[in-house]
């Protein structure tokens, strides 16, 4: 019993196919660059640092992550393709999605080869400390001297270097995130109840119709407002409704027997929800955001 | 009992609301107002850096007075501008909010084109350093305006698409948001014109 015009929601299926079919047919975003994988803290695509500098300093990027919770990551790219330097970096930081969610503390130091330019991405939470002229100094004072004498693993080594000390010791442990939760819960609680009475009394005062078409109704209607906490928290409050109402009139009044019907109409008609996040083991984002913090340079 | 039903449709009503987008509009309506704060913020933060780095040209190149006083006022134009959020929705504000903005950006342009004329200037520690911030701020502001689009996109959307377009119209009264215009990006894409 929703408006209507709900229903039209159909409709919108098609229109986003077009839609993504014409972005498909964009020679420009074709030649985008593709954002690599992130397969660990350093991504030498370039092939330009010594297996061994790599792993030393992907360790000490990860003692460092492990001290202050900041996450560094560095991107070495044979070219950039044409993709100014900025726009790429910023693409690819937000993708990896460096630092924590809640704190935005992430930073990405990305080098470009071929076009002999560079950049550090720093995250929200960072531009205070690691300012746009803090980065400008690194890149000026630390990396492009020796990248200029051709000494590339070097300049990576001093650039990430600065970059830590300069962040080290800003970040404080984020406090532990329970109450946080605790507070998400007992709104979504809120919401579940408030659903389940609104559904129930629904159920409950409407004289007329079937047994199961009230319960379902009933359940719809806690759904809807369920929902409004999670849409998982909505079926699982829905289903509660159901079951209640269930109850309630099969006590009271007449009514056909027709055991789980509703909860099988339920299971299919809201079928599959979108599973949490994988863990692919080694390194990953933890959800940090930039805003375009940094600077850019080149040798 | 009609009562009853009565009560049963306003609590219909209420859930078909949430079905047809009323909280989504709601979100986006503040996320579109958060993302403007964020540009006006960015801009902000570029008209601070400008009256150093004009003090900063001037001490190396002080006769090239018409770029200098070409900053100077395109920053008094672009600052002179009360930012409200009644502008959001007011096409003529936000056209000339973007035209002063871009204005400055121009402006700046040809700052920094002449400043290649002066070793001696681009040498300067303080002159580099008030360069870098510029440039991360110019950067910034790339980035929140792409934001700022995208957001507004999603919200104008919204807004028409038709499910929603309704709660939109009818009970919410929201109407579709200016963007920054193609003919704008163009503008400040554009390289500044360098004169000898």
């Amino acid at each position: 019993m929703m408006p209507l015009h709900c229903m039209s929601r159909v409709w919108r299926e098609p229109a986003r196919l077009v839609v993504f079919l014409g972005f498909l047919l964009n020679p420009l975003l074709l030649s985008a660059l593709d954002v690599p994988p992130l397969t660990g803290r350093i991504v030498d695509l370039a092939g330009a640092l010594p297996a061994h500098d790599a792993e030393q300093l992907s360790a000490r990027l990860e003692a460092h992550e492990q001290q202050t919770g900041n996450q560094v990551a560095v991107l070495i790219l044979p070219s950039l393709e044409g993709e100014p330097v900025e726009e790429y970096s910023h693409r690819v930081a937000t993708t990896w999605r460096l630092g924590r969610k809640e704190t935005d503390n992430g930073v990405l130091l990305l080098i470009a080869l071929k076009e002999r330019k560079l950049r550090i991405e720093v995250g929200y939470g960072l531009e205070g400390t690691l300012t746009d002229l803090r980065s400008a100094h690194i890149i000026r004072n630390e990396i492009v001297p020796r990248f200029k004498a051709g000494d590339i693993p070097a300049g990576v080594r001093a650039g990430t270097d600065a970059i830590l000390q300069t962040i080290e010791g800003t970040y404080q442990a984020a406090e532990s995130p329970t109450r946080d939760r605790q507070l998400l819960q007992s709104s979504a609680f809120q919401y579940v109840i408030i659903g389940v009475f609104v559904g129930f009394l629904a159920g409950l005062v409407l004289s007329q119709g079937l047994r199961r078409a009230r319960a379902l109704l009933g359940a719809v209607l806690t759904f809807m407002v369920a929902q409004a906490a999670s849409i998982l928290w909505g079926v699982a409050a829905a289903g509660l409704t159901a079951v209640l109402l269930w109850m309630a009139l099969s006590a009271k009044g007449p009514g056909r027997r027709r055991g789980f019907d509703d909860w099988t109409w339920y299971r299919s008609s809201r079928g599959g929800w979108s599973g949490g996040s994988f863990d692919h083991g080694g390194f990953s984002g933890g959800g940090g955001d930039f805003g375009g913090g940094g600077a850019s340079g080149d040798w | 009992m009609g009562r009853v039903y009565m009560i049963v449709l306003g609590v219909l009503m209420t859930g078909g609301l949430w079905g047809c987008g009323y909280n989504d509009l709601q979100g986006l309506d503040e996320d579109t107002k958060a993302a403007w704060s964020e540009v006006v913020n960015q801009y902000q933060r570029r008209a601070d850096l400008i009256p150093n780095l004009v003090a900063t040209v001037k001490g190396y190149a002080a006769h090239e007075k018409e770029t200098l006083e070409g900053v100077v006022q395109a920053r008094a134009q672009a600052t002179g501008i009360q930012v409200t959020p009644e502008m959001l929705k007011d096409p003529a504000a936000f056209e000339q909010f973007q035209k002063a903005q871009a204005g400055l950006t121009s402006a700046l342009g040809r700052l920094i084109a002449i400043a290649e004329n002066y070793p001696n200037l681009k040498a300067d520690q303080n002159f580099r350093d008030l360069q870098s911030q510029l440039e991360g701020t110019e950067n910034r502001i790339t980035v929140a305006r792409k934001r700022y689009i995208d957001r507004v996109a999603e919200y104008n959307k919204m807004v028409r698409y038709f499910p929603t377009n309704l709660t939109a119209k009818f009970i919410l009264h929201l109407d579709e948001r200016p963007n920054f215009s193609v003919a704008d990006e163009k503008a400040v894409a554009k390289p500044p014109e360098v004169k000898f």
